[in-house]
C-alpha cells in the first residue's frame, strides 16, 4: 500500500519545470549594465595606454564578493578563483590600522610570468595590455609561478596546466564589466586606462619609490610586501594611505612551499651525473665505475623532469622561449649534454674509426665546459625569480657544489689523496646554508632570508637536522672509502634541495592570517 | 601552418573558460554553464535578505547564482556566502538516511523513515505519559521558512500537547524583540534600508556591518549626503576602519554612553518637543539621567567627556536625520533591552523616528529570525499573538481550525530555562531542528554532560555530522535551502519566497514534509489537514495575521511577493495597493502600538558586568564574526571550497602587540586561552583591531564557546555571549 512516506519521498524528488513558470524575457542588456557603466572605460586604450585593475582602499572593507563572483561567473573549479584577498596591518606606527586587499593578476608592463614561459604559453595583448595565457598552449612547467612576484597564476591538478586571470577579455570587449568589477557592492573595483611605458624602465628603477604597488608606501623591507620593480604591475591601488610601517597579515606565517619534487631530483641527479661523469676524466686508468653511474643518475634526473610537466608532449615547443627564458636555455643546454655521457660510455665498445682517438679525447673535455654550463643555467632558472633564498651567491654553492663534490667524490676512487678534499667541498658546500640559519633569530629584522631560516628550523626542522647529520656522516665516510660516502652524501642532496625549494620565501600579496586551507 | 602549429591558441582547455550571452539579463556567462532558464530565491543565510537569481538547467537544477539585480535589498550585489549558496548541498557528509543509535553497539545505524517516524512517535508519547507535557523541548532556528516554524510549533503545542519550544533566534534578536514590544507596544523594527542611504548621521553600535552584513554597508556606501557614520564597538572593526567617528568603548558601556547622551541633549534643550507628546514617561526618563554627567560616564565608557560631548551634538542636530542601528553587540549582552531601549529612547527624543533615514534599528542576524518573531508559536502565539490573551488564543483556533483547549496559554521556558530543566532532568526529551547548539550555546561544555541525563535526543539537520547531530539518539536527514519553498522576512520586515532548485539528496525531506509525517504518526493528522504544502499554509498564516500590526492579509501569494520584489508588513487587504512601494517604514503617523498610542521611554541603571576581570582572569574576552565567508557554526559554510579560502582554517585569537609582548607572545604561536569554564588552543594574531586588555575570539570555532560566561539579559533571556574573564597561557 501507498503510504504517505512514499508519496513524499515522490514529491521531494521532482523538481519544478521553472521554464513555464518562472521565465525571464530573453535577450536584454544586462541587468547590471547601468550599475557598471561608470566601472569601466567608455573607450579602447589608445597607442601607450593599456587596462588595469585599479582597487579604492577607501571602499574595499573586506566582503570578498570579488572573489566568488569571480569563481562564479568564471565558471572556475571549486576551489579556484583568480582573485584573492589578504589584509595590511598598520604595524608598530599605525597599531589600530588594518586595510582589506583584494588582487588579482596585475597584467604587468613587463610581465614575467610571459618572459619565463619557455614555450610562449603567456602573451600580451596588444590593444588592451591584458596578460593572456594560452591554456593549450601551456605545458604545466609551473615556471611561472615560481617567476611572478604576486603569486597569482595557479596550477590546475586535474588539468595539468597553470590558469590565471584574464581580466574577463571576453566580457571587457562587449562593453560588460568583469566579474568582479560587476559584482563590489561598493565599486571599490573599476578598470581604468593607465599609460605604458616600457622604454622609460631603467628611469623607473630609480625612482622606485613612487611606483610602489600601493603608492603612499615607501617600500619597506620588512613589510613582507612584493617589489613592484620586476614586473611594473599595472593595478592601481588609491585613497587610504598606506602606513610606512604595514605589513602583509600573512608574513610570519611559517607554511613550506612547494617541494616540487621532481624537480629536486632532477637537479640533484642531473648534477651529480655530471660531478661523476667528469671525474671520469681525472683517471687515466679508465676505471668506468663512476662514468657508468653518473650517466644513470644523470638520466634519471633527466627522466625525473619529465614528471614535473603537466603536458609533457607539448614541451617539443622549449625553443620558443629562448630568447627570454632561462627554463628554454636549461632545457636546451641539458639536451646539448645528455649525448655526452651515453658516448663516453659507448666510445670503449665500439671499433675503430678514424680519429677515434681525438673524438674520445674531444667529448671527453666537453663534459666540464658543456656540463658546468647546463648548471649555471639551473642556477639562472631560479636566481631570475629574484628569491631571496634562490639568489647565486647561496644558489650557485648548492648546485656547483654538488658537482664538484661529486667530481672529488668519483675522483677519489682512483686518487685516495682526494679523498679529504671531497670532504671539504662537503663542508664547504654548506657554508652558505649555514650563513642563512643563523638569521632565524626572532629579533633580527623580518627579511625573506630569515623567514626561510625560521622554516628550516621550525616546520622542517628535521629535514635540516638530517641533512646536516648526513652530509656529516658523508664527510666521515669519504676517509673509508668513497663508496660508503655516495649513497649518504646523496640522501643528504636530496634534502639539500628538498629545503632549497621549501623554504624559500615565496614573494606574493598580502594573505590572510593564519595557515591555509588544505586544498584536495 | 607553421604559426597554429607552434601557437595553440585554442583547443580542448581553452574552451572550458570560452563565455557566451547567457540571456536572462546576465550578460556572458561561462558556454558550459549557460542556463535554460532561471528563478529567484531569497538566500539563506542572514537577515539582510538578499535575493539571488538561480541559473537552473533544462531539468529545473541550479548549475550557478548570481545576485539578483533590481531587487531592492542587494540591488544585484551579495557576499560570498550568497554567491556561494548552492556549495554546501552537495557536500558528502549530507544525511540521506534516518540514523538511529542503536543501544547495543552506541553507533547510528541507518534506518528507514517508517522506523525512524515510529520512533520518535513512541519515545516522545511514552516521555509524555509518564512525565507530563513539560518533560520534552523543542530548540528551533531562524534558518527555516516561517511556514516550517509555524507548523512545527504548532504541531508540538496543539498537536502533540508538548509546552515549551524556543529557538537559537534567542541567541540572535531575542533581546530587540523584547525591546521593541515594551517600547512600541509590538516588536516592530521600524525602518527600511532606504534609511541608510538616506540618512545624515548613522549611528552602528555593536555592529560590524561590512563583515556581518557586507550589502548593508553597501548600502551606507550609497548613501549620497555625506553622512556622518559614527561606530561604537570596542574593536576597531572593519566598519569601524571606515567610519567617520570610531568610539572604542569599554566592552558594555554602551548603556552609560547613551545615558550620558540623553544627558546632555536634554539639558542643552536639543530634543523635539512635538515628539516627545507621542512619548510615555518623559519626565522619569530626564530625571533618570539627570546626574549622568559625560564625566560620570567617563570612567564607565573609557571616553572622554568631550567625545561625549561631541556626539551628542552630532545626534541630537536640528534639522538632521539621525538613525541608530545595532546588532549583536547590543543584542548579546546581559542588560541589552535596556541597551537597545536607550537608543529608541534617543531617536524619541530627538524626532528621529517615522521619517526618512532615522529611526531606532535593530539589524536582525538570521534569515528568518523576524519570520520566527511572527510565527514560530514559541515566545509568541503565531501571527504575532498573545498567548495569554483570550481572544488571540479564540482567533488562532477559529483560523487554523484547532479545538481552543489544545491552544495553550501558558508561556514556555526560554532556551536556557529548557536547558537547566535539562540538566535537573525535569526535560527528558529534547527535539532539535536545523541548529547545533552542542557549538552555538554558552558555555558549551556544560552541555556534554546535559546529553548524558537526556533520555532522548532528536536532531534534525541537513548534515549528520553536526556536533548536536553526532551525539543525537535519532536523526532525522532534512532538506536544506535550495531544495524547498516557503518565505523568509528579513531585517526591513520584507517577505520574499525561496524555491526549490536542487533535488534533496537521498531520501532526505523539507522540514515541512518531516512535519506532516510526524503528525500524521502521532494521530493528529486531522488538525492539519490544510497544511499540504508550504504555500497552502503560507495563506493560513496570512489570514491569521488579520487586525495585527503585521498584518499580510493583502498578500495574494508566492507570485504577488515576487512580482513585487518582496512585501514589507504590515499589508493589510484593506488598504493593500496591488504593487507596493518598495520601501516602507513604520510610525510615520507618530501612533505606536501601546493601547494609548504612545511609546514608552524605559530606562534602569547600569549593572556592572557580570563576570569582570581580576589578577587571575585580567582579559576581557570578546566573541563574534570572523569573517563575512563565515556562518555561525559553519556546518554549511565550512563545505565550500571559496569560503574555506578565505578565512584562517585554525581558531586564532586576536591580541594587542603591546599584550603580546608583555607575555612574550609571537605572532602565530599557539597559546591556550583559558576562562574559568574552559580552555582551548588558539594561534595568536597580533591584530590592530583589539584594546590592550582585550582579547577576540571568532565565534565560529567549536571551542570557542566553551569560554563564554553564561549570563543572560533578565528581560530578553539571550545570552552574554561578548564579554567575560579569560587568560592567556603561553
Amino acid at each position: 500500500m501507498r503510504t504517505l512516506i512514499d508519496d513524499l519521498l515522490a514529491e521531494q524528488g521532482r523538481l519544478q519545470t521553472p521554464a513555464a513558470k518562472f521565465a525571464e524575457v530573453h535577450d536584454r542588456e544586462p541587468d547590471l549594465a547601468d550599475h557598471y557603466r561608470s566601472l569601466i572605460p567608455l573607450t579602447k586604450p589608445g597607442k601607450d595606454e593599456q587596462y588595469a585593475f585599479e582597487v579604492s582602499l577607501d571602499r574595499c572593507t573586506g566582503c570578498k564578493a570579488c572573489v566568488s563572483a569571480c569563481h562564479n561567473l568564471n565558471g572556475l573549479d571549486d576551489d579556484e578563483s583568480w582573485r584573492d584577498t589578504g589584509a595590511l596591518l598598520g604595524g608598530e606606527a599605525a597599531p589600530s590600522w588594518q586595510q582589506t586587499v583584494t588582487t588579482a593578476c596585475h597584467h604587468c608592463e613587463s610581465p614575467e610570468c610571459m618572459h619565463g614561459c619557455p614555450v610562449g604559453a603567456y602573451e600580451k595583448d596588444e590593444d588592451t595590455g591584458i596578460v593572456r595565457h594560452l591554456d593549450d598552449q601551456c605545458i604545466g612547467c609551473s615556471y611561472c609561478i615560481l617567476k611572478c612576484p604576486f603569486d597569482v597564476p595557479k596550477y590546475s591538478e586535474a588539468r595539468g596546466i597553470v590558469r590565471k586571470c584574464d581580466m574577463c577579455h571576453q566580457r571587457l570587449a562587449e562593453g560588460e564589466a568583469p566579474a568582479c568589477v560587476q559584482a563590489c557592492p561598493t565599486e571599490a573595483i573599476r578598470i581604468i586606462k593607465v599609460p605604458t611605458n616600457i622604454p622609460a624602465i631603467p628611469e623607473r628603477r630609480r625612482t622606485e619609490h613612487e611606483k610602489n604597488l600601493f603608492q603612499s608606501t615607501i617600500p619597506n623591507p620588512q613589510s613582507g610586501l612584493p617589489s613592484s620593480n620586476i614586473t611594473f604591475p599595472t593595478t592601481r591601488y588609491v585613497g587610504r594611505k598606506v602606513p610606512t610601517t604595514a605589513v602583509a597579515a600573512d608574513r610570519d606565517q611559517l607554511t613550506p612551499e612547494h617541494a616540487h619534487w621532481p624537480l629536486v631530483f632532477m637537479l640533484v641527479l642531473t648534477h651529480v651525473g655530471i660531478g661523476l661523469v667528469g671525474s671520469a676524466g681525472f683517471q687515466p686508468t679508465a676505471s668506468s665505475a663512476p662514468l657508468y653511474l653518473g650517466t644513470l643518475l644523470f638520466n634519471a634526473g633527466m627522466i625525473a623532469a619529465v614528471f614535473h610537466l603537466g603536458q609533457p608532449h607539448k614541451a617539443w615547443r622549449f625553443f620558443l622561449g629562448l630568447r627570454t627564458s632561462w627554463l628554454s636555455r636549461e632545457i636546451l643546454a641539458f639536451s646539448l649534454f645528455a649525448p655526452i655521457p651515453l658516448v663516453l660510455c659507448a666510445l670503449p665498445l665500439l671499433p675503430d674509426f678514424p680519429f677515434k682517438e681525438n673524438v674520445s679525447i674531444l667529448v671527453q673535455a666537453s663534459v666540464l665546459p658543456v656540463g658546468l654550463l647546463a648548471v649555471l643555467t639551473s642556477v639562472m632558472i631560479y636566481a631570475d625569480t629574484r628569491r631571496s633564498l634562490w639568489a647565486v651567491p647561496l644558489s650557485a654553492p648548492r648546485f656547483f657544489g654538488t658537482v664538484f663534490a661529486f667530481l672529488l667524490l668519483g675522483a677519489s676512487v682512483e686518487f685516495p689523496l682526494l679523498r679529504p678534499f671531497a670532504a671539504a667541498a662537503i663542508a664547504f658546500k654548506t657554508l652558505p646554508e649555514l650563513w642563512v640559519l643563523r638569521l632565524a633569530d626572532i629579533d633580527t629584522d623580518w627579511s625573506p632570508l630569515r623567514h626561510s631560516a625560521r622554516l628550516q628550523l621550525g616546520p622542517l626542522g628535521n629535514i635540516t637536522f638530517w641533512r646536516f647529520a648526513l652530509a656529516a656522516l658523508a664527510m666521515a665516510a669519504v676517509i673509508f672509502s668513497p663508496w660508503f660516502a655516495l649513497p649518504l652524501l646523496l640522501a643528504s642532496e636530496i634534502l639539500e634541495r628538498q629545503l632549497f625549494f621549501q623554504s624559500v620565501q615565496a614573494p606574493k600579496m598580502p594573505g590572510t592570517f593564519g595557515p591555509a586551507h588544505p586544498t584536495h | 601552418m607553421i604559426e597554429t602549429l607552434l601557437k595553440q591558441s585554442s583547443g580542448p582547455l581553452t574552451r572550458e573558460l570560452v563565455q557566451s550571452p547567457g540571456s536572462f539579463g546576465l550578460g556572458n556567462v561561462p558556454t558550459r554553464l549557460t542556463p535554460s532558464s532561471t528563478t529567484t530565491s531569497i538566500c539563506g543565510y542572514c537577515a539582510t535578505g538578499c535575493q539571488l537569481k538561480l541559473h537552473l538547467d533544462e531539468e529545473g537544477n541550479a548549475i550557478n547564482l548570481s545576485p539578483q539585480a533590481n531587487y531592492p535589498v542587494n540591488l544585484g550585489m551579495a557576499c560570498p556566502k550568497g554567491w556561494q549558496a548552492l556549495d554546501p548541498l552537495t557536500a558528502t557528509d549530507r544525511g540521506t538516511v534516518p540514523l538511529l543509535r542503536d543501544p547495543a553497539t552506541g553507533r547510528r545505524q541507518p534506518v528507514d523513515w517508517n522506523t525512524a517516524i515510529a520512533t520518535f512517535t513512541d519515545r516522545l508519547k511514552g516521555i509524555q505519559q509518564t512525565h507530563g507535557r513539560d518533560a520534552a523541548a523543542f530548540l528551533s532556528t531562524g534558518q527555516i521558512p516561517f511556514e516550517e516554524m509555524a507548523f512545527l510549533g504548532l504541531l508540538w503545542k496543539s498537536g502533540m500537547g508538548f509546552l515549551h519550544g524556543d529557538a537559537n533566534t534567542r541567541q540572535c534578536m531575542a533581546t530587540a524583540v523584547t525591546a521593541y514590544k515594551q517600547s512600541f507596544g509590538f516588536d516592530a523594527p521600524p525602518y527600511t534600508y532606504a534609511d541608510f542611504e538616506e540618512s545624515d548621521v548613522i549611528i552602528l553600535s555593536g555592529a560590524n556591518l561590512a563583515i556581518a552584513h557586507p550589502i548593508l554597508w553597501q548600502r551606507i556606501m550609497r548613501n549620497k549626503r555625506s553622512p556622518e557614520i559614527i561606530v561604537i564597538d570596542p574593536r576597531a572593526t572593519e566598519t569601524a576602519q571606515a567610519a567617520t567617528v570610531h568610539l572604542p568603548i569599554k566592552p558594555k558601556g554602551d548603556l552609560a554612553l547613551y545615558y550620558a547622551l540623553a544627558h546632555c541633549i536634554i539639558r542643552d534643550g536639543r530634543i523635539d518637543y512635538d515628539a516627545i507628546k507621542n512619548t510615555e514617561g518623559f519626565d522619569d526618563f530626564a530625571a533618570f539621567v539627570q546626574h549622568r554627567t559625560p564625566e560620570q560616564a567617563a570612567h564607565q565608557t573609557g571616553l572622554e567627556a568631550a567625545t561625549i560631548e561631541k556626539v551628542a551634538r552630532l545626534v541630537s542636530e536640528p534639522g538632521k536625520r539621525v538613525s541608530w542601528w545595532w546588532t549583536m553587540g547590543i543584542n548579546q549582552s546581559y542588560e541589552g533591552v535596556r541597551a537597545a531601549q536607550a537608543m529608541i529612547n534617543l531617536a524619541l527624543i530627538t524626532g528621529n523616528i517615522g521619517k526618512p533615514g532615522t529611526g531606532a534599528n535593530s539589524i536582525t542576524g538570521q534569515c528568518n529570525a523576524m519570520g520566527s518573531r511572527l510565527f514560530s508559536n514559541t515566545t509568541s502565539l503565531v501571527g504575532g499573538h498573545d498567548f495569554a490573551n483570550e481572544d488571540h488564543r479564540n482567533k488562532v483556533s477559529v483560523g487554523l481550525g484547532i479545538p481552543i483547549e489544545q491552544i495553550t496559554s501558558d508561556p514556555s521556558l526560554a532556551y536556557d530555562e529548557i536547558l537547566r530543566a535539562a540538566e535537573d532532568g525535569k526535560i527528558k526529551a529534547l527535539w532539535v531542528v536545523a541548529t547545533n547548539p552542542f557549538h552555538s550555546w554558552i558555555n558549551s561544555g556544560r552541555l556534554s554532560a546535559l546529553r548524558e541525563k537526556l533520555d532522548f535526543l532528536v536532531v534534525q539537520d541537513m548534515y549528520h555530522s553536526t556536533e548536536s547531530a553526532e551525539i543525537a539518539d535519532l536523526y532525522l536527514p532534512a532538506a536544506g535551502w535550495g531544495e524547498k519553498t516557503g518565505c523568509l522576512i528579513n531585517s526591513e520586515r520584507r517577505l520574499a519566497p525561496i524555491r526549490p532548485v536542487r533535488k534533496a539528496p537521498g531520501q532526505a525531506l523539507t522540514d515541512f514534509r518531516i512535519f506532516r509525517l510526524l503528525a500524521q504518526s502521532w494521530g493528529c493528522g486531522g488538525m492539519f489537514q490544510q497544511w499540504t504544502d508550504p504555500e497552502a499554509a503560507f495563506k493560513l498564516l496570512r489570514d491569521l495575521t488579520q487586525g495585527r500590526p503585521c498584518d499580510i492579509t493583502g498578500i495574494r501569494d508566492y507570485d504577488h511577493l515576487d512580482e513585487s520584489g518582496g512585501i514589507q508588513w504590515p499589508y493589510p487587504e484593506s488598504d493593500a495597493d496591488p504593487h507596493p512601494s518598495a520601501e516602507r517604514r513604520l510610525f510615520e503617523s507618530g501612533q505606536f502600538y501601546h493601547p494609548d498610542g504612545k511609546a514608552r521611554l524605559l530606562f534602569s541603571a547600569p549593572a556592572p558586568l557580570p563576570e569582570p576581570t581580576d589578577d587571575e582572569f585580567s582579559f576581557t574576552l570578546l566573541t563574534g564574526r570572523g569573517t563575512s565567508s563565515q556562518w555561525h557554526t559553519q556546518t554549511r559554510t565550512g563545505k565550500s571550497d571559496i569560503l574555506r579560502k578565505l578565512y584562517p582554517a585554525q581558531a586564532y585569537v586576536e591580541i594587542h602587540p603591546r599584550d603580546a609582548r608583555r607575555l612574550g607572545i609571537l605572532n602565530n604561536q599557539v597559546i591556550t586561552v583559558r576562562s574559568r569554564r574552559g580552555s582551548m588552543k588558539a594561534s595568536a594574531y597580533l591584530a590592530p583591531t583589539v584594546q590592550p586588555g582585550q582579547l577576540f575570539l571568532p565565534m565560529h570555532y567549536p571551542e570557542v564557546n566553551r569560554l563564554t560566561h553564561p549570563s543572560f539579559d533578565k528581560h530578553s533571556r539571550q545570552p552574554n555571549y561578548k564579554a567575560c574573564a579569560a587568560r592567556l597561557e603561553v
